[in-house]
């Protein structure tokens, strides 16, 4: 009996002490874009999140940047979606507004309340992620685009690309036109291109400088000075293939080519962060002082002076998600984003934290002047909750005009009652 | 033969059958039907892709509203022409290669598995392959213009609607032409060589035996292969979708299928997508139905 006793407390010290031990594991599931730079460092944040939290395990996941979108929005409608992860704000927009997405456990990420928060970062930076009063995501990134140039090819058509950069959009189309060769019909260098499926981010701004805008203020209008769009509509289309052929949505990527160097590529519209993906392509470029970077053009008529749009990206959670997760995947944003000098310098993205947009080393990095100049004179991106369907519309627009003999007003009309349809039915 | 707790031998068999087929029909009630189903009772409701509220009943609105809808009847259309312009050469071409491969046995193997080798290669890979061949600089211009005795002339292959159509036919018609072909050479073989014989003993030469013994001997395969290739053209998919995500316009090749994923994935819309995909499957539903009464007519039977 006295053995069976001590046998008895034995495994009943044991159950005890294995039940203290094994805390509960949480799983948090992290999804995000390609990005090789960021993925170096996020890894290692998340190694040092884990040694921080030993019951925490981070499944970082990295899905292609194109098909994000698509596959964060089908997890989400079957109710399969991760933890945390990041879009572009203009596709984010509509999780907020569906109530997918949870506001920011202040608590978890060390913050008062929303006001702490806020003046920590750059003033306007979370207006597009608050809802009744409560922030939604932390940005991963603000983005901005200016106009990338190789001075090479500049000099090689006899410009100083110092001076002779162009700062209007009639210039831009011109100075193209000298810096495009053609085998024929086929462009065989380009001097610009547009980034055609991110009409939001850099076509609306075109149609603002001359007093357009997609809705009207009180947003129940489609299509505000049919004139501003006429004239941009018609630049695109002389832009294209059948007009004075400078470009065109069917040749490769311009960002992407420009890297190269390839004598192919003059002009390309991009953000702070093609710098880092640049050293990467093409590190013997990026060091040899042949490129430089010069502001978002605006029409010689211009009535207001707005610069490409910026976006961000935001880490939101699952609002879905068990309560202990999401206060997780909150902690493990504060803590990733607390190394901006970092995000900035290795991967050349920016989280617009005010200490970092004031250091020094911030406003010395090359061309900096120019993205924050220009950011000054823009705006967010345009945001609705059937922003991304507007951005397919205005895209056929532009491609209509630019591919096909749609004239300019024709795609108007087209655009203003696509856009109107769905104003109506909400 | 004593039988077994008192089942007999066709009881016996048919329990296996059905142990055999369950998992099939688990697979297929669980991916195929419960889909179907879903889509067709969502059809008549409003509801948000990422709205966590219950659907809105409405009724036949979505396909009042489809009936009216500018963008759908477009896509109808383009689906149309789409179908017409891959389905006969898809039907011509195969039925052409068979007969040819039938008459080089040596190298029937061969050639079979050449021309399938695009079937098995994915549509996404397919269809990279051919958005660098119709590059302003890639090999269609350069093939086109050696062609032509032409220099520089670029053919718009994806910039102008009657050459982005008839870019994705030809990527289709690459792509499943083998697929097709390997059907006809099955149905080929299938009819007895003592038939041959005897048209070859009567004096006829392989012209007339091609059209009076293996033509008409094929018009049950000829009949699957033009109905299965009909109703997957009228699926088509991938090949739009990855010329319009890479610059191609949309208005000319937005097919069902496309205007299908356009409407739930980038507009929410899940109840007037289910509709769109309510009003295909009765598309192709009517030509199975429509391949199933043929069939019976056109038996072919050798004895």
């Amino acid at each position: 009996m006295k053995r069976l006793s001590l046998l008895l407390a034995l495994v009943l010290v044991v159950a005890l002490s294995l039940g203290a031990g094994a805390q509960k594991i949480i799983e948090i599931t992290y999804w995000t874009h390609t990005d090789d730079n960021r993925t170096l460092i996020e890894n290692r944040y998340i190694a040092e999140f884990q040694k921080m939290y030993p019951n925490v395990r981070v499944k970082r996941v990295v899905n292609e940047a194109a098909k994000m979108g698509d596959l964060v929005l089908t997890a989400f409608s079957a109710n399969n979606a991760p933890d945390l992860f990041n879009l572009p704000i203009e596709q984010e927009y509509g999780y907020m507004m569906q109530g997918r997405v949870s506001p920011v456990d202040y608590a978890a990420i060390g913050v008062k309340d929303a006001n702490a928060l806020r003046a920590e970062y750059m003033p306007g930076t979370f207006d597009s992620v608050t809802v009744g009063g409560k922030i939604y995501g932390l940005p991963l990134e603000i983005t901005n685009w200016a106009i990338y140039i190789n001075k090479k090819i500049f000099r090689s058509v006899g410009l100083d690309p110092e001076k002779d950069y162009p700062k209007t959009w009639e210039e831009m189309a011109d100075i193209s036109e000298k810096l495009t060769l053609r085998n024929g019909d086929i462009i065989t260098r380009r001097g610009f291109d547009f980034r055609y499926p991110y009409y939001l981010v850099s076509l609306l701004p075109m149609v603002e400088q001359l007093g357009g805008a997609l809705l009207s203020p009180d947003g129940k209008k489609a299509i505000v000075n049919d004139a501003a769009w006429l004239k941009v509509l018609k630049f695109m289309k002389e832009w294209g293939p059948y007009g004075r052929n400078l470009g065109s949505p069917t040749y490769p990527a311009p960002r992407k080519i420009w890297n190269k160097d390839n004598n192919d590529m003059a002009m390309c519209l991009s953000g702070f962060y093609q710098q880092g993906r640049l050293k990467i392509d093409n590190e013997a470029f990026f060091d040899s002082n042949e490129w430089m970077v010069v502001p978002f053009p605006v029409f010689k008529d211009a009535v207001n002076d707005v610069r490409c749009s910026y976006y961000g990206h935001f880490l939101m959670v699952n609002a879905q998600a068990p309560k202990e997760k999401q206060e997780m995947a909150w902690k493990l944003s504060a803590y990733m984003l607390s190394h901006p000098m970092e995000y900035l310098n290795i991967v050349n993205i920016i989280i617009p934290k005010k200490d970092m947009l004031d250091s020094k080393e911030f406003k010395s990095l090359p061309y900096m002047d120019v993205f924050m100049d220009d950011m000054a004179k823009s705006h967010m991106v345009f945001l609705h909750e059937n922003g991304y369907q507007f951005e397919r519309f205005i895209g056929d627009a532009v491609q209509a005009v630019m591919m096909s003999k749609v004239t300019e007003q024709e795609a108007l009309n087209t655009l203003r009652q696509r856009i109107q349809e769905v104003l109506d039915e909400q | 033969m004593r039988q077994r707790r008192g089942f007999s031998m066709e009881q016996r068999k048919a329990r296996w059958g059905w142990i055999f087929v369950t998992p099939s029909l688990l697979f297929f009630f669980v991916f195929s039907f419960y889909p179907i189903f879903n889509s067709f009772y969502l059809s008549f409701f409003r509801k948000n892709l990422l709205s966590l509220k219950p659907p809105t009943f409405i009724g036949l609105d979505n396909y009042k509203y489809l009936m009216r809808s500018s963008l759908f009847w477009q896509s109808v259309k383009n689906t149309a022409v789409f179908t017409v312009g891959a389905f006969l050469p898809l039907l011509v071409l195969s039925l052409i290669l068979a007969a040819f491969i039938m008459t080089r046995p040596r190298f029937r193997k061969g050639f079979q598995m050449l021309l399938y080798s695009p079937a098995a290669l994915s549509s996404v890979v397919a269809a990279l392959i051919w958005l660098l061949i119709f590059d302003p600089r890639g090999i269609a211009n350069q093939a086109l213009n050696a062609l032509m005795n032409t220099s520089g002339v670029n053919y718009h292959w994806l910039s102008s609607p009657g050459m982005l159509r008839l870019s994705t036919i030809i990527v289709y018609v690459w792509k499943y032409v083998g697929y097709f072909t390997v059907i006809f050479v099955a149905g080929i073989g299938a009819i007895p060589g003592s038939l041959h014989e005897a048209a070859l003993i009567d004096g006829a030469d392989r012209w007339t035996d091609f059209w009076h013994i293996t033509f008409p001997l094929l018009k049950p395969t000829t009949l699957l292969v033009s109905v299965m290739a009909m109703i997957q053209c009228l699926k088509t998919f991938s090949t739009q979708y990855l010329f319009v995500t890479s610059g191609a316009m949309s208005q000319p090749i937005e097919v069902i299928t496309l205007n299908i994923y356009n409407t739930a994935i980038k507009d929410y819309s899940i109840g007037r997508a289910s509709a769109m995909s309510v009003l295909l499957f009765l598309v192709m539903l009517t030509f199975t139905w429509v391949q199933l009464r043929l069939s019976r007519t056109e038996e072919v039977s050798y004895m």
